[in-house]
């Protein structure tokens, strides 16, 4: 018979589903979340976030005080209420209107490292919005960047001329080429076609002068749905798609500038980690493993 | 975004009034820095702020538009939705927070926290399908006109050589056929096969009408078999698992947080994990709810009810089970006692793979849960000897009082619309009443949607009680939903007349003769009575107006039933005048807008449909909400005045009481228990039964004896030398059944289905992951492609369920296996149900 259990085996290469990968390798990822490795990283993490905030967040908050930073958006992921279904990765498709093999965010299904049955651990993906974006740097048009007013980090399609550079820059595999593809109901001009993707407030369809062909796309936390003060409201519908349609309420979403936010509060119960915290990249998503 | 707004009684938008303009004016531009600057602290630059297009917003963002709530129907767990539409384009679909199936299926958790203006607390959920409903709406490969065979050669793969005609011609001519049938004295002669969620109603009017007793439907592909288990031994067919309240998970062979079947069982089931409940999954495969267990038995296939047995002769020979309950609330637990004595684990390790002390463990932590969730789903359910199994499942729960107690299995109050009740005219009467085609009388727990396998069997053999010449088959396409996809063809050229109602042109559909069009769930209306525990009812409304000009079904049911002039036995021309009204209604979805409106009306919420449009949500919610132990209630005053006693004296105990006498159609209320009236359980004996004594003396579809007692034995097909794996399959998340293979959005998470198989087979067959292989049966060939993982017994190799398209669509064709084709078209013979799991292969590399 056979028994979940842990101890362990890692093995290959990510089965994310991404055309481009997600960037984090099996071996990433397992360090660093899988029970037997995550315990250890987490007892980091407790020591680290012994505190009210993270130090990462602390340090962070300052130039809000100064009176730019307002907001600092993020997410709790909690992977043991994840079910690896993946209707965040289809409703973030359906609110973004993403072209074939564009992600903005995948769902890893990993097995766990020690798991003598390759028992997967399943966690969404989205951009981490990094309080440090290796992406940043990467772009010589200065195209992406991280906004101050809320720490999201974008892409300025106007901007935008198809370096591609930010892609491999992305530690996490959060960033991909769209390559002009289109689905069928798309290509094949049925009344779905007429519906331009909403991303950034901009609108743009998927022909003619706006087109993203070529560009780079990544999540944006559907900055779009936020009103004219930067806020979302849950109740009213203005969420992250990925969060508002998550079939195990996995998805914690939120501004960790707000000490009275479901997020702030889940990463005061010190369980909290990030990825590939060594490259101080410093994430705005973490796992609650 | 929509919220409900009572003081106008109708939803309304909260505005953001300057959104647009606005948007970025928060944004403060943006820095960008130097790519070599190590601190990346010093801004060098300041550039524009994101531009912003105010005019698509005011178009297309939320405000915009309309919000319409209705119900999906990607699958058949009909979730509430919320649909976004601009311009009369469906752009987006999202949970709707109203409907209790998108949250939970206990009401006190509904409850907590709801209110009229957002509706549950956390907000529901909708699963990626649901999410996807927009691809199956503007899939470019729908079909859009009539069609009509114009190549007398049906063999599959054959050009249909189709023709596009009118919706005049073909209703006429596909009435004509029908009328011709009808004025022979033949009306039984024509079939109906139809999905079980969709505007059944109707349909079965139609039939009765009409004058044929061949009106069968999905079920008996799905879960009849769980119904028949849990029917025989507790009187109702469909309990749910009250999951929040459990201490104690053990689920046989269902996959729920993946199958997802409900979309509020992922919440319900990891919150009771998070508050400390274990969840123990039985499956051969590592589903994706085992990945989130505490413990994974990997059993072999079809040998749950040995288990189960087993884990009751710990419970028994321990005495561990709750006397009370058994004492009072049970019958036959001295013969079952007597049967389990020596079924011990050792017994069952032989036969399950799973060790002794796993299972003496196992029937210990489960008898000392204070509430234990104990269910079983198609897994066991899809075999030969799926029913004896469940019962023995079921018998399980009943020994540690795992019912209708919180956190255990609760009966739902299924309270919703009420079909109106239709007499056939003298003609239809005639024909109604001959034998069905199917010879569902021979399975002793057969269910009322037939058994579609006997059913293709019988035409494709030339047996069964007469000769069908028509089927209507509406969205349905048993040539890849049913085992034995050659059985269906052949039986399929039999008939004169195949008309096929589908919205893509399925494999079953390249073999009819006319074809109509089809409507997504986003394009026509229907009731959702929802399978919570309490009473909840909610609207499917059309969104959009059908994109082709096409009828919805129940237009198509009405244009035909108009054409035939069907009359009810009072001579009321039926299709014509609408059955709440009372008065003729010449626009077809008008008509049925009133006979919707009447099943509402005379159902539980008692009102009419446009006052259910104007709910929350367009959802009905009975404020009473989840009831326990229901089975101890006294049956009310106003109940006894009219019941019927079945049996001399209305006082002796186990008298069985109905709402009517049992020959007028009297349904069970109740049960003589303790000498009063209560409601019982709704066996034979008002209790629980470990002994069905009225299955003892019936024979099953094979003629052979059923055992009263949960008997375990061997599933009929077991692994040879010749054929030695089991070959099992299942449903995830990503795709519904074998109809949404060409949804491109549900392609993007899940393409195709590789075949799992255990690293120690692939070792000896010196496949690895990615080669393709031949899966080879007696009854087929087909490829597939090898994933090798730990996650499947060492003697099992199976797949996800629906893929292997040869037709639908041009994405669909072509991608992935189909398991149908390596499947004998049998069913089990108790109740009926498909056996899509019995089946053994055989692997080679290509």
């Amino acid at each position: 018979m056979n028994k979940t259990d842990a101890t362990d085996t890692p093995a290959a290469a990510c089965s994310c589903g991404a055309a481009a990968g997600c960037g984090i390798s099996r071996r990433d990822m397992m360090g660093q979340l899988v029970k037997a490795g995550a315990g250890a990283l987490a007892l980091v993490a407790v020591a680290g976030y012994a505190e009210d905030a993270p130090p990462s967040v602390a340090a962070k908050a300052q130039p809000a005080s100064k009176g730019k930073q307002k907001y600092r958006y993020g997410m709790v992921v909690d992977t043991r209420r994840c079910v690896g279904c993946r209707a965040c990765v289809v409703a973030c498709k359906a609110e973004n209107k993403t072209p074939p093999g564009v992600f903005n965010n995948v769902l890893l299904d990993d097995p766990e490292q020690g798991s003598k049955v390759d028992k997967p651990l399943f966690m969404t993906r989205p951009c981490f919005h990094c309080e440090n974006p290796p992406c940043v740097p990467a772009c010589p048009a200065k195209a992406t960047y991280k906004r101050e007013s809320d720490g999201l980090v974008v892409v300025d399609y106007d901007r935008c001329i198809g370096v591609l550079d930010c892609i491999p820059a992305c530690p996490y595999g959060a960033r991909t080429e769209d390559q002009g593809l289109n689905f069928p109901a798309v290509a094949e001009k049925t009344p779905y076609a007429q519906v331009p993707s909403p991303e950034y407030n901009q609108f743009r369809l998927r022909e003619g002068a706006k087109a993203t062909k070529g560009k780079v796309r990544k999540c944006t936390f559907c900055l779009h749905l936020q009103d004219a003060d930067g806020r979302y409201d849950k109740a009213a519908g203005r969420w992250p798609a990925c969060a508002k349609t998550c079939t195990g309420h996995a998805i914690h979403f939120g501004d960790f500038n707000d000490p009275a936010s479901e997020v702030s509060a889940l990463l005061k119960t010190g369980k909290a980690i990030r990825l590939k915290e060594q490259l101080k990249t410093e994430p705005n998503v973490y796992y609650l493993v | 975004m929509y919220i409900f707004d009572h003081t106008v009684g109708r939803r309304k938008f909260i505005k953001d009034v300057g959104v647009a303009a606005a948007a970025t004016a928060a944004g403060l531009g943006a820095t960008v820095y130097a790519k070599d600057d190590e601190s990346k602290k010093t801004p060098v630059e300041t550039i524009p702020e994101l531009a912003v297009d105010a005019e698509g917003k005011k178009h297309w963002g939320r405000e915009a538009g309309e919000w319409i709530p209705s119900c999906c129907n990607m699958c058949g767990g009909q979730s509430g939705i919320l649909v976004h539409v601009v311009d009369g384009v469906a752009e987006k679909i999202e949970p709707n927070h109203w409907n209790p199936n998108n949250y939970s299926n206990i009401s006190s958790d509904f409850f907590d926290g709801y209110t009229e203006a957002y509706g549950c607390k956390e907000g529901g959920s909708i699963c990626p399908k649901g999410n996807a409903g927009i691809m199956q709406l503007y899939d470019p490969d729908r079909i859009k006109k009539p069609l009509k065979r114009t190549n007398s050669d049906r063999s599959p793969g054959a050009d249909p050589k189709w023709e596009e005609i009118s919706w005049d011609k073909a209703l006429d001519e596909i009435a004509a056929n029908m009328k011709l049938l009808r004025d022979a004295g033949e009306a039984q002669k024509l079939l109906w096969m139809s999905e079980d969620h969709s505007f059944t109603h109707v349909q079965g009017d139609f039939c009765t009408l009409y004058g044929t007793p061949n009106y069968v439907m999905h079920s008996n592909l799905c879960d009849v078999a769980r119904k028949a288990s849990f029917k025989t031994v507790m009187g109702d067919d469909r309990p749910l698992a009250d999951f929040l309240q459990t201490n104690y998970i053990l689920l046989f062979g269902w996959n729920p947080t993946s199958a997802i079947k409900w979309v509020h069982l992922p919440r319900i089931i990891t919150r009771a994990v998070e508050k400390g409940a274990k969840l123990v999954v039985v499956d051969p495969y590592l589903s994706d709810t085992a990945a989130k267990a505490g413990e994974w038995l990997s059993i072999r296939p079809a040998t749950d009810g040995a288990l189960a047995i087993a884990m009751g002769h710990v419970i028994v020979r321990d005495k561990l089970y709750d006397k009370a309950f058994v004492e009072n609330w049970t019958v036959g637990f001295k013969e079952y006692a007597e049967y389990v004595k020596d079924k011990t684990p050792a017994w069952a390790e032989k036969i399950t793979s799973i060790p002794a002390d796993t299972i003496e463990r196992l029937a210990k932590e489960v008898a000392a849960a204070k509430a234990a969730c104990i269910d079983v789903w198609s897994g066991p359910g899809q075999h030969s000897n799926g029913v004896q199994g469940g019962r023995a499942i079921a018998m399980l729960a009943a020994l540690v009082n795992g019912y209708e107690r919180p956190g255990t299995m609760v009966i739902p109050d299924k309270k919703g619309n009420k079909h109106g009740h239709c007499d056939p005219d003298e003609t239809a009467a005639k024909t109604g009443k001959l034998p069905v085609f199917d010879e569902r009388a021979k399975y002793p727990l057969g269910h009322s949607s037939g058994v579609y396998t006997q059913m293709f069997e019988n035409l494709a053999e030339g047996k069964g009680p007469y000769t069908p010449k028509m089927m209507m088959c509406v969205f349905q396409n048993p040539m890849m939903s049913v085992p034995g996809s050659a059985t269906v063809a052949k039986a399929m050229s039999k008939l004169e007349t195949l008309v096929v109602i589908d919205t893509m042109m399925s494999e079953t559909a390249k073999l009819a003769d006319y074809v109509l069009p089809g409507t997504t769930y986003l394009e026509r209306y229907d009731l959702n009575t929802h399978w919570v525990t309490w009473g909840c009812m909610a609207l499917r409304q059309p969104v959009v107006k059908p994109l082709f000009g096409q009828l919805a079904e129940y237009e198509v049911v009405a244009a035909l039933g108009r054409r035939l002039e069907l009359k009810d036995h009072e001579g009321r021309k039926f299709f014509e005048v609408g059955p709440l009204s009372g008065t003729p209604i010449d626009e077809l979805k008008a008509w049925y807008e009133d006979y919707l409106s009447n099943e509402v009306k005379h159902g539980a919420p008692g009102m009419t449909l446009d006052e259910l449009k104007k709910l929350p949500g367009a959802v009905w919610v009975d404020k009473k909400g989840t009831k326990y132990e229901k089975y101890k209630a006294e049956l009310a005053e106003d109940k006894l005045k009219t019941a019927w006693f079945d049996g001399e004296d209305p006082k002796a105990e186990g008298t069985g009481i109905y709402d009517k006498p049992k020959d007028k159609g009297g349904k069970r209320i109740g049960t003589v228990i303790g000498g009063k009236p209560v409601r019982g359980f709704f066996t034979k004996s008002g209790k629980i039964e470990f002994f069905a004594k009225s299955l003892a003396d019936k024979k099953d579809a094979q003629g052979r004896p059923v055992a009263a007692l949960p008997e375990y034995t061997p599933r009929d097909w077991m692994p040879s030398a010749e054929y030695p794996f089991y070959l099992i399959n299942w449903k995830e998340a990503s795709h519904t059944h074998t109809r949404t293979q060409n949804n491109a959005w549900l392609l993007e998470i899940k393409p195709d289905n590789p075949l799992i198989m255990n690293p120690e087979a692939a070792k000896r067959l010196m496949v690895s992951t990615g080669d393709e292989v031949w899966v080879e049966s007696p009854h087929g060939k087909v490829k597939g492609k090898v994933k090798v993982s730990k996650r499947i017994h060492p003697e099992v190799v199976g797949l996800q369920h629906g893929f292997g398209h040869t037709a639908m669509g041009k994405t669909a064709a072509g991608r992935g296996t189909s398991d149908a084709v390596l499947r004998p078209t049998k069913s089990d013979p108790l109740s009926g149900q498909a056996l899509h799991k019995e089946t053994c292969v055989r692997i080679s590399k290509v």
